[in-house]
């Protein structure tokens, strides 16, 4: 059975495909190797299993492999770098992510790329919600509470998060603002030890990826007061919005997507844009994004200009947030 | 350690009241390492209220440092010690030369040519190498790493030259 | 019991054939990753994750977990042969291990490396199944005081197992520590004497300072004049291949202790297990009637903290298993294995995936029984290695080394900075400071910076804690008391040469 969604994949990268002949030679053959996708942070992470899902689909579509690697370093900018200078013939991409294409701008003054004008998009995968979490026996019962109670006892709470430049520094940064509090931030190296912590009760509360923190929430060492995205997520059905628990102003998704270097041909980039949607209207794909609680983005926003104005909208959005930080 | 000098010790240029001149020399040398490393983080921003800055820590273990390296040297001056070893060059010489031409050949020339090429550069080191011989294991050595690393270990790793696969 | 019936259902998911060819698989990867210098088993099940999405997820993780503590056999081989630690985890290993085969005993130390870590890893593995939920306890007792004073007294531990100078080995661990500091820093961000390499900006790895100090240091300075003799007297050396009955009587009780400390501090995540290592060794130093053996080819300093570490690498899978919070990099990645199979580990992982976790936990065992299969006829090839002329041996460990380097971050400049630690290594041989604490300095500084500044942050500047939290108020006790151990020998000798000088 074929859905309308697939089937409009299908028409799509078939005129994506027929595009591609009017081109010259390397978009005609392309791809005769293996392409590379370079996934800034480790194996196994949320970025990193949400690239491997996606373009395990996307190979089977231009019929070549595509390897994983996975560069690690300075919350991914090491990564990023070498995608920026790498060659735009279109055999290397990377997954870029809310940190790498938007956070780092502000994060890192000295950054030796720019995520709009070194980068081609190429196609918004998918994202990850985030959600307000704190220890179990932390005070407050809802969301109303709890910024009453941090903005009552600001000198006294401590925020953990994953380290500068991780999605929990950066979201809980931008929580912090709209409470307009100081909390001491705690760093901790990655997001299972900040886990281990607030497991523990040694810090107070966090922001972090619904992935992570769904089997925690459901077996109680931990509580989740609301969900940052405008509707709720299937796999935390019982925890409100931010919106319906009464703090709408925030709203932070840990997208993650494929850019490729500046210059890389247009017909390439429609190639494997085309090969994303496919992957994206597969229903065992979308099956197995669901599962780990990712929001797929809806068909308008998976163009690679839609692309180019998320990554617009959130330097803007991150910039006033973290600046003061660095 | 057991590689005292069996040739001529090398004439010491230390004044006579060093009486360890390893030690001395040894103790020093950490200082000097201190005081670069002092100057290396002096950009770094240093306490803030009670929490740590970026170079609380670096400075603080280079001021430890610069006094333990001040006692190494100390204990040179006030008591009979070893004098410093014979440094030979070959060795560390080639080396040294077939790491950096690994590193630098690794991308460009790919794992063939490098592995071997670095495996001829380091066998210079020692007076002892017969060329036939060295040639041969060398070969060898870079056929069973072509096929482990790539291939039984999965590293993505270039195994020839660039130019020739183009 | 319900244990008995959880474990019978672990050993038949165990014994199926495709989860018994996985644990083999993983066995095999793990020793050779291990044996591999620089190959670490981060990179190697990084680089293998892909493979395991085909796998059905239990025999994947198996297999992850066998290359992990397979590593740990595979370790102790490029320690004892040539001097060159392939995990910071058998870096003590090394000291009495390769001055075992400098005196032909290469054969029994391998032997007992890989007996100690059978043993270990057999107490470890029922340790997990029977204490695994109460252990956990442990693990979030631990706090980043707690930590912090854990980290002291690990780089205690390497003031104790100096040979030498105590001076120059506390000289040693604050380099080490000095070194560990470049990168980034965690709380702010700020690049720490990186000098703006984009490969320094995560530090300085363990693999490169460890290669070229140990390592290329090693060849560097058997390739001086005078030291061939000593090497040609190694190859004429080489006796048993097997421990004798004194090696085993005087290795048991330094098992037993390295697998009790191996266990208790492998539960901790993060550093547990180098820790873990130097513990072991430090207490069979301590205890030794005659510690001046230790470093000088002791097989209790091969025993001790092979078996703490293969204990620890056993007991650090708790955390994940009953909490499902990775304590490592290793894990982390496991956990991502699980993940594309649709598994997010939690605390009730042990309740929804019985078969994942007690087919695992039988799978331990099961690989640690392949291991010790696999590993003591590979001690004849080693030891065989050892025949194989230097002039040969020593190219093949550089391209090795090289390539072991290079395949960690796929980064040139962590080759030569390799290279530039090897004449570092030489230049300290020659001054007679010892690598050893120095590595350890390394390894723990970043642990022991981060975890001071958490606990100050938590604790708002208030020093106290370390002392007013009863786990941290222990250990430092300990570490004091230690320290007081080390130096007063020193102190008491001094004193009897003034006297003896007096005298004459």
């Amino acid at each position: 059975m074929m859905s309308i969604r697939s089937l409009a994949g299908a028409c799509l990268s078939a005129f994506a495909a027929l595009g591609a002949f009017a081109v010259p030679a390397s978009a005609q053959t392309y791809p005769t190797r293996t392409v590379t996708m370079i996934v800034p942070f480790a194996a196994g992470g949320p970025t990193d299993v949400i690239s491997r899902i996606v373009t395990a689909h996307m190979a089977q579509t231009l019929g070549q492999s595509i390897v994983i690697e996975n560069v690690v370093g300075a919350g991914g900018t090491t990564a990023t770098t070498r995608a920026a200078r790498a060659a735009n013939d279109g055999y290397t991409l990377i997954t870029g992510h809310m940190g790498t294409h938007a956070a780092s701008v502000p994060l890192y003054p000295k950054l030796a790329y720019h995520p709009e004008k070194d980068f081609e998009p190429v196609a918004l995968l998918a994202g990850t919600p985030i959600l307000i979490l704190a220890r179990k026996d932390f005070p407050p019962k809802d969301l109303k509470e709890f910024v009453a109670y941090v903005k009552a006892n600001a000198e006294k709470v401590n925020a953990a998060h994953a380290g500068i430049g991780s999605v929990s520094h950066a979201s809980c940064e931008l929580l912090n603002s709209i409470l307009d509090v100081k909390p001491v931030g705690v760093p901790f190296n990655g997001t299972g030890p900040a886990m281990n912590a607030l497991v523990a009760g040694q810090v107070d509360y966090m922001c972090d990826q619904i992935v992570n923190a769904v089997p925690q929430i459901k077996a109680g060492t931990i509580k989740a007061y609301a969900v940052a995205t405008p509707e709720r997520n299937p796999s935390l059905p019982e925890v409100p919005t931010t919106t319906e628990a009464g703090l709408p102003a925030f709203q932070a998704q840990a997208w993650n997507a494929v850019f490729a270097p500046k210059g890389t041909s247009p017909a390439i980039i429609a190639m494997l844009n085309a090969a994303a949607i496919k992957a994206l209207d597969d229903d065992n794909v979308r099956k197995r994004l669901l599962e780990l609680g990712s929001v797929i983005p809806a068909p308008a926003s998976r163009t690679p200009e839609a692309l180019a104005t998320l990554v617009k909208n959130e330097i803007a959005k991150w910039t006033p947030v973290l600046k003061p930080a660095s | 350690m057991s590689d005292t000098p069996s040739e001529a010790p090398v004439k010491s240029i230390l004044p006579k009241w060093v009486r360890g001149p390893q030690d001395f020399v040894g103790g020093l040398a950490m200082m000097a390492v201190a005081l670069f490393a002092l100057w290396a983080s002096s950009d770094l921003q240093g306490m803030h209220g009670f929490s740590f800055g970026a170079g609380t820590a670096p400075r603080m273990f280079a001021v430890l440092l610069l006094l333990l390296g001040g006692a190494v040297a100390l204990v040179g001056i006030l008591k009979d010690g070893p004098h410093i070893a014979a440094y030979s060059w070959r060795g560390p010489l080639f080396v040294s030369a077939a790491i950096v031409f690994f590193a630098v050949a690794i991308r460009p020339l790919g794992l063939v040519v490098s592995a071997f090429a670095a495996f001829l550069i380091a066998a210079l080191g020692s007076h002892e190498t017969r060329w036939l011989e060295a040639i041969i294991v060398g070969a060898c050595l870079t056929l069973g790493c072509a096929l482990l690393f790539p291939y039984v270990l999965g590293l993505p790793m270039p195994m020839f030259p660039r130019f020739l696969i183009q | 019991m319900e244990l008995f019936a959880n474990l019978a259902h672990g050993f038949v998911v165990a014994f199926s054939p495709i989860n018994l060819l996985m644990c083999l698989i993983g066995a095999l990867v793990g020793t050779l990753v291990g044996v591999l210098p620089g190959i670490g088993t981060i990179a190697t099940v990084a680089m293998l994750l892909p493979i395991t999405f085909g796998l059905p997820p239990v025999g994947a993780l198996i297999m992850l977990a066998g290359i992990y503590y397979g590593a740990q056999y595979g370790g102790s081989t490029t320690s004892i042969l040539v001097n060159i630690p392939g995990e910071a985890t058998s870096v003590v290993t090394a000291l009495d291990g390769h001055q075992m085969a400098k005196q032909g005993r290469a054969g029994p130390a391998l032997a007992i490396a890989a007996i100690g870590s059978f043993f270990a890893g057999c107490v470890a593995t029922v340790l997990i199944a029977v204490l695994g939920a109460p252990l956990t306890k442990l693990a979030l007792a631990f706090g980043p005081a707690e930590y912090f004073s854990l980290m002291v007294l690990g780089l205690i531990f390497a003031v104790v197992l100096a040979k030498g100078s105590v001076l120059k080995a506390i000289a040693m661990i604050v380099f080490g520590l000095l070194l560990s500091m470049v990168g980034s820093d965690i709380e702010t961000g700020a690049s720490r004497m990186a000098f703006n390499i984009p490969e320094l900006a995560d530090g300085l790895g363990f693999a490169t300072v460890a290669m070229g100090v140990f390592g290329f240091a090693e060849i560097i300075r058997n390739l001086d004049h005078g030291a061939e003799m000593d090497r040609n007297l190694v190859q004429q050396k080489i006796t048993g291949l097997m421990p004798t009955r004194k090696d085993l009587v005087d290795s048991t009780p330094a098992i037993l202790r390295g697998t009790v400390l191996g266990s208790i501090l492998g539960i901790l995540p993060g550093g547990g297990a180098v820790i873990a290592s130097f513990a072991a060794y430090t207490l069979e130093k301590k205890l030794a009637k005659d510690p001046k053996r230790f470093g000088r080819g002791a097989i209790e300093g091969v025993a001790a903290p092979e078996s703490a570490n293969n204990a620890a690498a056993q007991t650090s899978f708790i955390p994940l298993l009953t909490l499902g919070i990775p304590p490592n990099a290793v894990m982390a990645l496991m956990v991502g294995a699980m993940t594309i199979h649709g598994i997010v580990p939690g605390p009730q992982v042990m309740q929804k995936q019985p078969d994942l976790v007690w087919g695992m936990i039988a799978s331990m065992w099961i690989g640690n029984l392949m291991l010790i299969i696999i590993n003591l006829p590979l001690v004849g090839i080693w030891v065989r290695l050892l025949r194989v002329p230097y002039r040969l041996m020593f190219p093949s460990i550089v391209v090795f080394c090289a390539i072991g380097i290079y395949s960690v971050n796929n980064a040139p400049v962590d080759v030569v900075l390799a290279g530039v630690f090897g004449l570092v290594g030489y230049w300290l041989i020659k001054h007679d400071f010892e690598p050893a604490p120095l590595l350890l300095g390394l390894v723990l500084g970043p642990l022991m910076e981060e975890n001071l500044r958490r606990a100050l942050l938590i604790s708002r500047g208030d020093w106290s804690v370390f002392l007013s939290r009863p786990l941290s108020a222990v250990l430092l006790a300990i570490a004091a008391g230690l320290l007081v151990l080390a130096v007063l020998p020193t102190l008491r000798a001094k004193r009897d040469e003034v006297f003896v000088e007096s005298e004459g």
